[in-house]
């Protein structure tokens, strides 16, 4: 069997997929099943990511057609560092479900710990499988298969709220999906092929261009809630079961979000020059603001942290401008991806934490935190370490990412953003204050039941959860890494009519 | 708070703006792709040059099967992910069966169900040079399910959701496992070795006719099926 990389790439997708099929046809095993696959997957993701490294790009030719006429996978830093960034939160969440699952006695809870692997391991293969494709139709099809996992986990939770909540996440990924596969209609209809390489090299802009950019860019950024688009995303997010929450704010907004910088990178950068890079990062302030904003308002710990996702998001777009225009200056991408890195990790924690403490305390309303240290102090301390990265205090992950962000925007001339990015932090302070402010308080103002004993959190749910919130502070020293594995191909530097 | 099983139907002004503004936009797409100048000849014209290694005739089937065929395995895992959504939602099926008051039903289908059997092996045998193949014939074999539910000449307990599990990942198992054999036998996924892909395609499209017959039971079903354990 050969040893090189390309070979491997299909077996990242086939390996959660068929843990997938396992996990529903085998309830009773499938948590063995998932915890199997999670870890031969997460291995082998990052086992290519270093031989990428080293050795790299690699292209998997399925079915032995070569585009145009077949499909291929294409692994490089871009796709490197997303799959990687799922393996690690993917593994961790993995863990912390069979803890927070765990059924019991209770049939509602059974129901949904037997449902939760095999929904889980097709998001796995799906975000794989997005993250991996070099076509632009086999990319709607992933998608749909991302929405898809990613709505029925959502409605686990049961509660007619989220129901609610999920129907809309239906309809919006849905029409989403839809507005991106009549862009991609018209990218065939013009260039007659759906290979991203070779829609680069034929991309000229045009009226069909155009059309086709706006038609998948609308479809995408509604999938990954970038505001005003968002209006569905705190409702999914906060209502979800903690463990799918954590998939959801981490991973599942990334992947529309992979797929929007990878096709203005690679096919729709003859558009560069117009007004469209602009009105993404003005999007992206207004998603700063108003998620910050609303993030300071909420009642609750969950849609707290759901309303700091979107505000989150809109860093991913701020740059766009200088992403897109000055495509041999890699230091708005590699800043975009540290972020996108830094959040997903940071994001996950907290939600995890989140978890945790409504798992302890049954209740999630701010009020309820008070004294929070002294009954759940690992999970408080992995709150805030993900706050810490959050804010982007140093030397968290999110601090890294920031830094980058205000280099790139200076050395460009983007004064206006610097304000935005320094705000944010700001304003991000403001509302992670909210509960670490009340959760380190001594005294308790309203000690009726919730007494200082510390409260009891399975190791399985504190260790991912605290493994995640160290990631989030300790990463910015790996910084480099990741770096690396990013330069690996850079298409959008190197190839493409500029 | 939009509510999305909305069935007032009056032209409010707001609807009609949206309305206004949707026409527009179709007008300006429609316009766009009329005036684009198109090569959708290109790739027809090459899957109809390599359809002689494709090992079947009809190029639909070929570029489901063979040139395209990782989507179509992605497409089927769509099919059983829906069915494990709606599970996963309905814990219970209704039990909606009032049994027929007439016979002439009940033995109208058991007369037409061995013949629709036949019709999707038929179907599925057609696609290698004509209009047919899995999906074709599973949508016979899911009509079958549902004649004979609707006829109540059998309904669907608890036992059997064992054999409907079984039934539903069939297509997937057969897809992802052939392709991932054919990784380690030919060095590329689902790379049917020289003049042998019909039979591989045979394989794994009865395989997936199997599962889409079941899953178009199955949503009919709308839940898990349980028969005596009441309604939820």
């Amino acid at each position: 069997m050969p040893q090189d990389l390309a070979f491997w790439l299909p077996v990242v997708i086939a390996v959660p997929l068929m843990a997938a099929v396992l996990a529903f046809l085998l309830p009773r095993a499938a948590f063995p099943i998932s915890l199997g696959a999670a870890l031969i997957t997460s291995g082998l993701v990052c086992w290519a990511a270093l031989a990428a490294v080293n050795a790299g790009p690699a292209t998997h030719t399925v079915g032995g057609w070569s585009a145009p006429l077949g499909i291929d996978l294409v692994l490089d830093g871009l796709s490197g560092l997303l799959l990687v960034l799922t393996a690690i939160i993917g593994l961790a969440i993995t863990v912390y479900a069979h803890g927070y699952f765990q059924p019991g006695d209770d049939l509602v809870k059974q129901h949904q710990y037997n449902f939760f692997w095999p929904l889980w391991m097709f998001l796995w293969a799906s975000l794989n499988a997005l993250f991996l494709s070099a076509d632009v139709f086999n990319l709607y099809v992933t998608l749909e298969l991302l929405g898809f996992s990613a709505v029925a986990l959502t409605a686990l939770a049961g509660k007619p709220t989220v129901l609610k909540a999920a129907m809309r996440y239906l309809m919006v990924s849905l029409s989403g999906s839809l507005f991106y596969l009549m862009g991609v209609v018209f990218l065939y209809a013009q260039f007659g092929t759906l290979d991203i390489r070779l829609l680069s090299a034929a991309s000229a802009e045009t009226p069909t261009l155009l059309a086709s950019a706006a038609l998948i860019t609308t479809g995408l950024i509604m999938k990954s809630a970038l505001f005003p688009l968002h209006f569905w995303l705190p409702p999914a997010h906060a209502n979800a079961a903690a463990p799918v929450s954590a998939l959801l704010s981490a991973l599942v907004v990334k992947g529309s979000l992979y797929i929007v910088l990878r096709l203005w990178l690679e096919v729709f950068y003859p558009l560069a020059d117009t007004v469209a890079p602009q009105v993404l990062s003005v999007l992206g302030v207004g998603a700063v603001l108003w998620g910050s904003l609303q993030a300071m308002q909420q009642p609750r710990l969950k849609l707290l942290i759901a309303y700091s996702t979107v505000a989150q998001l809109g860093y991913m777009f701020l740059l766009m401008p200088i992403l897109l225009k000055n495509r041999d200056d890699s230091t708005a991408l590699a800043a975009t991806m540290s972020f996108v890195f830094a959040h997903a990790v940071a994001k996950a924690a907290a939600f995890l934490s989140a978890g945790s403490i409504l798992h302890a305390l049954k209740d999630d309303r701010l009020t309820a935190l008070s004294g929070l240290m002294k009954k759940m102090p690992v999970t408080t301390a992995a709150f805030a370490m993900a706050g810490i990265s959050l804010i982007a205090l140093p030397p968290s992950a999110g601090f890294l990412a920031k830094y980058q962000m205000l280099q790139s925007a200076l050395t460009n001339g983007y004064w206006g953003l610097v304000f935005v990015v320094i705000g944010g932090g700001l304003l991000a302070a403001v509302y992670i204050m909210r509960v670490l402010g009340p959760a380190f308080k001594k005294v308790e103002p309203y000690g009726a039941e919730s007494t200082s004993k510390a409260v009891h959190v399975p190791l399985v749910m504190s260790i991912p959860t605290l493994a995640l919130a160290l990631l989030a502070i300790v990463i910015s020293f790996m910084g480099v890494y990741l770096l690396e594995l990013l330069a690996v191909g850079t298409p959008w530097v190197l190839k493409g009519g500029l | 708070m939009p509510d999305f099983y909305d069935d007032d139907a009056r032209l409010t002004r707001p609807r009609i703006v949206a309305l206004a503004l949707s026409a527009a936009l179709v007008a300006l797409l429609s316009l766009i792709i009329l005036t684009a100048p198109g090569d959708l000849e290109r790739l027809n014209l090459v899957a109809r040059e390599r359809l002689t290694e494709s090992g079947v005739a009809n190029p639909v089937t070929a570029v489901l099967l063979n040139f395209r065929g990782y989507d179509t395995l992605l497409e089927v895992a769509v099919l059983l992910l829906a069915v494990i959504g709606i599970w996963s939602m309905a814990r219970y099926a209704r039990v909606w069966i009032k049994v027929p008051d007439t016979p002439v039903l009940a033995a109208f289908v058991r007369l037409v169900l061995p013949l629709m059997v036949l019709v999707s092996g038929y179907l599925l045998w057609l696609g290698a040079d004509a209009p047919g193949g899995a999906f074709q014939g599973g949508a016979v074999l899911g009509g079958m399910g549902i004649l004979w539910i609707a006829a109540a000449v059998w309904l669907p307990d608890f036992q059997f959701q064992r054999f409907a599990r079984v039934m539903l990942v069939l297509g997937l198992i057969a897809f992802v496992g052939a392709s991932t054999l054919l990784l380690a036998l030919e060095g590329s996924f689902m790379e049917y070795p020289a003049g042998e892909a019909k039979n591989w395609i045979l394989v794994i499209e009865s395989a997936a006719m199997i599962s889409i017959g079941m899953t178009l039971m199955m949503l009919f079903v709308g839940g898990i099926p349980r028969l005596n354990e009441g309604t939820v």
